[in-house]
């Protein structure tokens, strides 16, 4: 009995957890029944919920649309491209601030951690007439290279913080060895550090792909990522109803949601901890 | 190690997409703040030293949203970094559906800030919302719109704490998992309290990465607006003005590009100046 008993008693721990996970859950799940239109009605004591199960808001969207497959591959260009470009020029720039020595290192790798706070909109007037000029606005081209500039920061603080923790002797012996500095890149540092890599290039990856202000000032109309086309759906101009904008907002959410889920064991290891004394 | 060439070379693609595509248009930004510049007028361009700084100083929407900001970013930060860090204590020791729970902290940041300022709009709605569900479930009166005056920025804050907190935990949880064990069976031993746990063992451990996620938090705070433009707009009145939403407003909305552009370099200066108080406050935390 007192087995069963600890069994099945609640902790606080677990109470404590399961207020967090509802309070996580419960305004998506609103969401994902308002987009189904399914409608609580809180005006009566106790509240109904009113059943019009439809999935017309779906198609207001334009899931069905032929160019709605077009909006969906253009952001995942847009955030592949973003994500592996950043994460490849973070990688080296990274690297080579973790394996040299010199006086206000802290500060030149802390600094990046400062740029990758700085808000776009301090510089997105200016970074737009550049775009005009260089003929990069409304291509997939100019957006890559915007957000590439505006993540990669993030990616050298916390690509400096892996290579600061693995050790080096495994690289020097390489080299000793006479495998080139490439070689030693690829066969021993890359393998050591490659769950943090990938955990840094989700992270890159559903930044990019919720980034609306790049894409909604650069590109559009021809050039449409998920976020600017779904703009249409949240502003008020337009006639916003609950139930369409729900729609999209679960469309522009399950891309990204998979993806997390696909690669969460990764994303487990992912740290922003940079510190000398990280174990 | 790295020979001179090799260390200069490999920063070589950094520089290369920064300096045209960040670093350049934010100093021309900043150059322009103390011009008439205008990207939407042909005017010729005259250097008015400190005027556009001025202008929008002089203006009550931008004293509003400096108020609403300084509330805002400390009670938003304190409470996030509090909540995330128990969350974190909470899920320390591995229990089955651990994973899940991980998995579940990051979906409130994985909304977009766009639609996560639309839903909720909506699920603040008195009728078809969330919040008067629970009370009108259990037969009590209908709480007070949040959005109205006098609570909205408390709202606002609600929002931006449900979005943040989760991802504040799962931040903290990596740093929390590398304490070394003999620190929890001491504390255990010591009978030592939450509060003199994460006093004494997890904020010591964790310093560095607790400063860079408050650094984060309030960069995030200060610079995104466009949540909050679907929101509430600014209002009532202007209860929700943010420098973040004053600039959004006006170079996206209004074009009013040069306040809006001010006040934009304003919030980077703010930040450079809370990242310079990082950078003293870890010291030698990366190099021994």
């Amino acid at each position: 009995m007192s087995r069963l008993g600890s069994h099945f008693r609640i902790s606080r721990r677990g109470m404590f957890l399961a207020i967090v996970v509802l309070a996580c859950v419960l305004p998506l799940l609103w969401t994902l029944l308002a987009s189904v239109q399914i409608l609580p009605d809180a005006i009566h004591t106790p509240p109904q919920w009113e059943f019009e199960l439809s999935l017309d808001q779906y198609l207001e969207v334009g899931i069905v649309q032929p160019d709605f497959m077009l909006k969906v591959f253009t952001s995942l260009l847009v955030a592949t491209g973003t994500t592996l470009l950043a994460t490849t020029i973070g990688f080296f720039a990274a690297y080579s601030l973790a394996r040299s020595r010199f006086r206000g290192r802290a500060s030149v790798v802390q600094s990046f951690l400062v740029l990758a706070c700085l808000p776009v909109i301090s510089y997105l007037i200016p970074l737009s007439k550049l775009m005009d000029t260089l003929r990069l606005t409304d291509t997939i081209t100019g957006i890559v290279l915007a957000e590439t500039a505006l993540y990669s920061p993030l990616a050298v603080y916390v690509l400096f913080g892996y290579f600061h923790s693995i050790s080096i002797e495994m690289e020097e012996s390489a080299r000793l060895e006479g495998a080139s500095l490439l070689r030693t890149l690829r066969s021993v540092v890359l393998p050591a550090c490659l769950t943090g890599v990938v955990a840094t290039a989700i992270i890159l990856f559903v930044l990019s792909w919720n980034q609306l202000l790049i894409p909604l000032r650069i590109a559009t109309p021809h050039v449409n990522t998920i976020p600017t086309a779904m703009i249409d759906f949240f502003t008020f101009e337009r006639e916003l109803d609950w139930p369409t904008a729900a729609a999209a907002l679960i469309v522009s959410l399950l891309p990204i949601a998979l993806v997390v889920a696909l690669a969460h064991r990764a994303l487990e290891q992912f740290s922003l901890d940079i510190s000398h004394h990280k174990t | 190690m790295l020979t001179r060439r090799q260390q200069l070379l490999f920063l070589t693609p950094l520089a290369a997409i920064l300096i045209p595509f960040l670093l350049w248009p934010a100093l021309l930004g900043l150059f322009a703040s103390f011009t008439n510049y205008d990207p939407y007028q042909r005017t010729s361009l005259q250097f008015v030293g400190l005027n556009n700084f001025a202008t929008i100083l002089r203006d009550s929407d931008f004293q509003a949203a400096i108020r609403n900001i300084i509330v805002f970013a400390i009670i938003t930060t304190a409470l996030e970094l509090v909540l995330g860090i128990s969350i974190a204590y909470a899920l320390r020791r591995p229990f089955r559906g651990r994973s899940l729970v991980r998995f579940v902290l990051l979906l409130p940041w994985l909304v977009s800030p766009v639609a996560n300022g639309v839903m909720w709009h909506f699920l603040f709605d008195p009728e078809r919302g969330i919040v008067n569900f629970w009370p009108a479930l259990v037969g009590l009166p209908h709480l007070p719109p949040p959005l109205s005056r006098g609570l909205a920025i408390f709202a606002v804050m609600a929002v931006d704490i449900w979005r943040k907190v989760p991802l504040v935990s799962f931040l903290v949880l990596p740093g929390l998992l590398a304490i070394p064990a003999g620190q929890w069976d001491h504390a255990t031993i010591e009978g030592l309290s939450f509060y003199s746990r994460i006093r004494h063992i997890v904020v010591p451990h964790i310093r560095l990465l607790l400063l860079t996620i408050t650094l984060l938090l309030i960069g995030d705070t200060l610079g995104t607006a466009e949540g909050l433009w679907e929101l509430t707009s600014g209002g009532p009145g202007s209860e929700t003005i943010t420098p973040g939403l004053y600039s959004y407003a006006r170079v996206l909305h209004t074009y009013d590009s040069q306040s809006g552009a001010t006040s934009a370099w304003l919030i980077g200066l703010a930040i450079v100046l809370l990242g310079v108080c990082y950078m003293i406050l870890s010291r030698g935390e990366i190099d021994a």
